[in-house]
């Protein structure tokens, strides 16, 4: 597909690389303020009680300790992640709902002291019915968890496209079958933290580990009842997001009324145990679908129901629950779907955003499906899905437009990438082969509350002596490569050397970026940057027009050079003036083109600083219905996977060998990075698939809230993973890009369920597939 | 019991410090010699993003007390590079594009790098195992075995 | 994560260490390489008000072979166990080669690992199936301790709280003798084990009669035990299938596994039989190549 570019589409290192592999790279842990306080939690050891009282005395009284808070002390502000679900409060009112719900907070002179003081709270509780399922949270007469939300349902969704019963009527085979899956947590290895602090200019400066520096800013500023304006959020490198950094934490909160309170900074950070406590990871889904098809294969119909444990706060789950329907609409063509989705409260920490949002446990049973489809109807899985797949072009049921769909190429690609037609049917007992398919938004297509704001605002300054340009992003590097993505964007859009951009990122005080989730920076980031970045360009050749005396539509850069075309042109006054500006300088521009160097000197010289803007929000999208922005997007990455394992049938243990991977990002912008997405969110799906399951006792404590045994895939659990990167061309991307984040993982898990179904005959319909839960199932079907 | 001083040699500099009995190698490092490189993920030994160098041997300095350090030679993540010039692991973690979020690579690498002084061509089992105390979430590792790869023909080259 | 507050001594002796441990009693705790005891500390287990850091004692470490015994120091790491060496009898190395992480096993030591006595501790299930014995310095002088026996619960042996492990002796390794290791978990690295089993296996002359066999069980008792009946069942017996999944049969029998979050008792029960049968065949095979490297 590539285009005629000088940066975007090479493997460009990325600017971040260096430092962080000599240690320098700067961690919220590694930043230090005079004066520092030390925060500490209270959370409720209790899944579900009313507090009768709270007595700070005992703790207030320890020497070191300099302020607790508790919910007397802050405003009642509810809050949350949808304005439509602001179900928080930063502490405890009356009532705890989960192992882990907040209830005050220490600052002390050192962590020892407010971690004792912490201990010193006394709390006193009155035990109400824990709620630990869905079963047991929808049952009669069960309490509400929350007053505004009777019968403990946070969210329903019952949508249908199409007349799905007429449909099935006409189909010649009707495939039924349901999935359970397990809560996630997002293991980053870099645990949630924070410094806050006041500054002179009487702002309240929070320093946090996050993914989205302008939601933590809006939540803060909301919740303290400051303006956006007395509000900085600043981010540092992010050790790894994924979903759950996506929302102010209540460690964001507390560290901000404690640094208020105290004047000085309050540093917070989440111990290990904690990040499983405060959670906000994949949800645990339950699924069941009824699929109808033509005998010929074609699709005609879905009715699928979605039920979502969603602890004790809505969060994302609003969006997750949409999100768990909208996403089948494609990559198939589907004319009819129903979709009945559910989310319920327990009394557990709350669900959120993770890699995938919503999608992935939906797409696994969808493709699980498909796959015994096929076989019923005697076909290649890889025809049934050729078959049904949507075109570039194509709209689904739910009005989500296809812009660009690489699907087919995918697919061929990784059919040819693995060996498909020689290994599939042809492999020894143990050993199986199975594909599937999925696709995800490039960026989420309205912003979380509503507001006609910009989803994304740049600015770049170009250095005054022409060296080069600073891009000012209020985007999140989060370890996914934006800063390098930026670079490489505002470099090309410029016409210089991606040596010659810095970037600047992570600060509410550059301007508006909602952040890093939904697979939204490369495209909604990168299309601002581009506007900026030929903004600035203009700028500077409307002044090189105007001193050269020729019209504008004749100049260009290039690599860092002027090109003009048409006759030659005398540029020699400009040159001089530079040389003798920067006599002594050994690196003088000479040569027969003018360089970028002298052009943006001589527009700083006739302008003064150079700097130009670019902004970005999404067209209108999307259809009329109730919760049709869920599952809009400007683009739509796709991918297609093949996994290979082989079964152990006496343990029940599955080894993935292999995975052919191809994933259609429009255009890379920087390959490697690409590939970088696509193997980790293997590695993702590869662990929810086999290992990753958070569990709690009958109390509703995490039995399991460790690395250690909360099992994340080692190096020695990954297969080798062969990447296809597959470029369509977006038309709505910057530089035809679009997303590679989310939606490399979506066929992971259903292509190794496909895989060991071909291996053992087994329709698993349970994740993770422990050796346990292979073995049972192998050793029904033998009993069968 | 007060602070005690001890004595090591970090990064090839003999260094003092006052520490406290309870005073984890992890915080010695990073709080008392300012060397941040050094990551803390966990502080229970399943990470390995605190990982160290102890007289040639890999450790999770979480959990190895500052006073276990008294005369040892400790190698952490700012002693690999000679001035501006990167180590050839360092290198080819950064050329390979091993490195997202980056708070697993300095523990990544110093286990890589004892894998190399005691291995210097390990099959890619040998790479798997060296590694297999390192978690990383972000890259899936495939890019981090190519990286050690890379070093190790490199570094016999040289 | 903050350890709470404790004094620390090195001691430069045994004795000196022993007299140390007398004075302080339970208020002070013996530390190896720290990756069990430092983690309880953390996580509030264990609260004691001394650390006595084992690691200057000469007495613990080295390894010694000696008129067919050879004695291995208690400050032995796992990896230094793992890569072996002529004491370092083939099952150990498996096992000790099998925790953990390399970083861990760098710092493991295998007087720590018979001290906390996991059920499923990689260190400990092949000494036992090794048929070693742990020497305890206390008070009143050392003792000899069989394994089969020492192990009363998790975390919990027949060593007194004054007392020290300092060395463990086995039969130096011979041939005709092999072991098996067969560990089961989630993950293939820094899993604590779903179940695992260590065979031992000793060949008469002709290289084919079962002369002595012990199969130690992890994760499926409340410590590591062995399986007499696997045991009975084998020696005496041809070294093949038959005897091999009698006593693979008889250690499931035996196994008392319990429901956990990890695993249902019904499940470990049947791996013990399949790991069992796993690891026989594994020693055999070790036992045999020995034995004809020797002829
Ligand atoms: C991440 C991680 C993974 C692990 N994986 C495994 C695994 O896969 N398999 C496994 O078996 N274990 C595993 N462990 C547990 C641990 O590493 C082993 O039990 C190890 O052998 C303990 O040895 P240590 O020297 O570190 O003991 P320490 O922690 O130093 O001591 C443990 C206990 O023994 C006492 N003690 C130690 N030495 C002596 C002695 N000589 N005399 C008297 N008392 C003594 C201490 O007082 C303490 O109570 C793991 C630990 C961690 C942190
Ligand atoms: S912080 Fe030391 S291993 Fe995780
Ligand atoms: S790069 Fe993020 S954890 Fe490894």
């Amino acid at each position: 597909m590539s285009g005629n570019f000088e940066v975007i589409g090479s493997r460009a290192p990325r600017k971040d690389a260096p430092n962080k592999s000599t240690g320098k790279a700067r961690y919220i842990e590694d930043i230090k303020f005079p004066g520092e306080l030390a925060g500490a939690l209270l959370q409720s050891p209790q899944a579900h009680a009313k507090i009768k009282r709270i007595d700070i005395s005992r703790a207030q009284a320890l020497p070191g300790v300099v302020a607790v808070i508790t919910a007397q002390d802050v405003p009642d502000v509810k809050y949350g992640v949808s304005p439509a679900r602001y179900d928080e409060t930063l502490f405890a009112v009356d009532r705890v709902r989960y192992v882990g719900d907040e209830i005050a907070a220490v600052a002390a002179e050192d962590l020892a002291t407010a971690q004792r003081a912490v201990e010193f709270i006394e709390v006193e509780y009155e035990p109400l019915p824990v709620l630990l399922t869905v079963e047991q949270a929808t049952a009669e007469g069960a309490p509400w968890l929350h007053e505004q939300f009777p019968d403990n349902v946070c969210a329903q969704v019952e949508q249908e496209f199409g007349d799905v019963e007429a449909a099935f009527a006409g189909c010649d085979l009707i495939q039924e079958g349901s999935f359970f899956s397990k809560r996630q947590d997002g293991a980053f290895i870099e645990p949630n933290q924070c410094v806050a602090l006041m500054d002179s200019d009487g702002v309240l400066n929070l320093h946090s580990s996050t993914q989205v520096p302008h939601y933590v800013q809006r939540t803060l500023a909301m919740v303290t009842g400051l303006n956006m304006s007395k509000v900085r959020v600043v981010k540092p490198y992010v050790g790894g997001g994924f979903g759950p950094k996506a929302s102010a934490t209540p460690i964001d909160l507390a560290a901000g009324f404690l640094a208020m309170k105290t004047g000085r900074p309050v540093r917070m950070a989440y111990t290990r145990e904690q990040v499983f406590l405060f959670s906000r990871a994949r949800h645990g889904f339950t699924h069941h679908m009824k699929i109808g098809v033509k005998k010929d294969g074609t699709l005609m119909a879905l009715d699928h129901r979605a039920t979502l444990d969603g602890g004790a706060y809505s969060s994302f789950g609003i969006a997750t629950v949409y999100y768990a329907g909208s996403l089948l609409g494609g990559p198939y063509k589907l004319p009819n779907m129903r979709y009945h989705g559910l989310r319920v409260f327990t009394n557990k920490p709350a669900c959120g955003a993770q890699r995938g949002h919503g999608g992935v446990i939906a797409r696994a049973l969808f493709e699980q499906q498909m796959d015994v489809i096929a076989e019923r109807l005697g076909m290649d899985p890889i025809e049934l899905r050729l078959k049904n797949m949507m075109e570039t072009g194509d709209v689904t049921c739910n009005d989500l437009a296809m812009s660009s769909l690489g699907m087919r190429e995918c697919i061929e690609a990784v059919k040819n990438g693995s060996g498909w037609d020689q290994k599939k049917g042809k492999l020894p007992k143990g050993k199986g082969i199975g594909m599937a398919c999925g696709f995800f938004v490039s960026g989420a297509g309205y912003p979380i509350y509503r507001s006609e704001t910009y989803h994304c605002t740049i600015m770049i300054k170009a250095d005054e002596d022409g060296g080069g340009i600073v891009v000012y992003t209020a985007s999140a590097e989060i370890g996914q490569g934006s800063e390098t993505t930026m670079a490489m964007i505002a470099a090309e859009a410029v016409g210089i050397p991606y040596e010659q951009v810095r970037v600047k990122s992570g600060d509410t005080d550059f301007g508006i970026d909602l952040g890093a989730y939904s697979s939204r920076t490369t495209l909604m980031t990168g299309h601002a940057t581009k506007e900026a970045g030929e903004n600035l360009k203009a700028m500077i050749l409307e002044t090189l027009a105007q001193e050269l005396e020729i019209d504008q539509s004749r100049l260009d850069i290039k690599n860092g050079l002027i090109k003009i075309s048409g006759d030659p042109v005398d540029f020699s006054a400009i040159r001089i003036g530079y040389i003798k500006e920067h006599r002594g300088w050994q690196d003088q521009p000479s040569g027969d083109e003018l360089t970028f160097r002298e052009a943006a000197r001589l527009a700083y010289l006739r302008r003064g600083t150079l700097v130009s803007t670019g902004k970005y929000k999404p067209p209108v999208l999307g259809g009329k219905y109730k919760g049709a922005a869920v599952g809009t997007s400007p683009a739509y990455g796709c991918s297609a996977q093949v996994a290979e394992v082989s079964v152990d049938f006496e343990t029940g243990q599955i080894k993935v060998e292999r995975i052919t991977d191809a994933h259609d990002c429009g255009q890379a912008v920087n390959l490697t990075s690409v590939e970088a997405q696509m193997q980790g969110s293997v590695s993702m799906g590869l662990g929810e698939a086999l290992f990753e399951e958070v569990k709690f006792d009958g109390q509703g404590r995490i039995l399991n809230p460790s690395l250690g045994e909360y099992h994340i895939p080692t190096v020695m659990d990954m297969p080798e993973t062969k990447c296809i990167v597959v470029e369509s061309g977006e038309p709505n991307g910057p530089f035809g890009a679009k997303e590679v984040g989310e939606g490399a993982i979506m066929p992971t898990i259903p292509a190794i369920l496909n895989a060991v179904r071909n291996a053992t005959g087994l329709v698993l319909d349970e994740t993770p597939l422990t050796p346990e839960r292979v073995y049972l199932a192998i050793k029904k079907q033998k009993g069968a | 019991m007060s602070k005690q001083a001890i004595i090591l040699t970090v990064n090839g500099v003999a260094r003092q410090a006052l520490v406290e009995p309870n005073q984890t190698l992890t915080s010695l490092l990073r709080d008392e010699l300012g060397l941040t490189g050094t990551k803390h993920g966990c502080g229970v030994g399943d990470c390995g993003c605190c990982t160290v160098i102890l007289d040639g041997e890999t450790v999770n300095s979480c959990l190895v007390l500052a006073m276990q350090a008294q005369g040892r030679e400790v190698t952490t993540i700012e002693g690999l590079a000679k001035g501006a010039e990167l180590h050839p692991l360092q290198q080819a973690f950064v050329d390979a594009g091993a490195i997202q979020c980056g708070f697993c690579t300095p523990g990544m690498i110093l286990s890589a790098k004892a894998l190399l002084d005691h291995t210097p061509q390990p099959t890619r089992e040998e790479i798997t195992k060296g590694l297999s105390g390192n978690l990383c979430r972000c890259t899936g590792y495939e890019k981090i075995v190519e990286a050690v790869q890379d070093a190790a023909g490199k570094m016999s080259e040289a | 994560m903050l350890l709470p507050s404790f004094d620390y001594y090195r001691p430069q002796s045994l004795p000196e260490a022993l007299s140390l441990l007398g004075e302080m009693g339970e208020d002070a705790r013996p530390l190896a390489g720290g990756t069990d005891l430092l983690v309880n500390l953390k996580l509030k287990k264990l609260a004691p008000k001394v650390l006595l850091d084992l690691g200057g004692l000469e007495e613990l470490k080295g390894n010694r072979a000696d008129d067919g015994l050879v004695s291995l120091g208690a400050l032995d790491t796992a990896s230094r166990l793992a890569s072996g060496g002529p004491e370092v009898p083939g099952l150990l190395a498996m096992g000790a080669g099998a925790l953990g992480s390399p970083q861990v096993r760098n710092r493991a030591t295998l007087g720590g690992n018979l001290v906390t006595a996991r059920p499923a501790a990689d260190i400990c299930l092949p000494l036992l199936a090794l048929g070693a014995k742990a020497v305890l310095a206390g008070p009143n002088g050392e003792r000899e301790v069989a394994l089969d026996g020492y192990f009363k619960g998790p975390g919990y042996t027949v060593k007194e709280a004054g007392e020290i492990l300092t060395r463990v002796i086995l039969d130096a390794p011979r041939p005709g003798v092999g072991g098996g290791y067969q560990k089961l978990g989630l993950r293939q690295a820094m899993e604590i084990a779903l179940v695992n089993v260590a065979a031992h296996l000793e060949l008469e002359d002709d290289g084919k009669t079962v002369a002595l066999a012990r199969v130690a069980l992890g994760a499926v008792a409340p410590f590591p035990m062995l399986s007499p009946g696997a045991a009975s069942a084998l020696i005496g017996k041809p070294a093949q299938e038959t005897c091999f999944s009698e006593a693979a049969e008889a250690a499931a029998a035996e196994a008392r596994p319990i429901d956990d979050h990890r695993g249902s008792a019904a499940y470990r029960r049947d791996m013990v039989r399949t790991l069992t049968l796993r690891a026989l065949r594994q020693a055999l095979s070790q036992a045999q190549g020995n034995q004809e490297a020797q002829a």
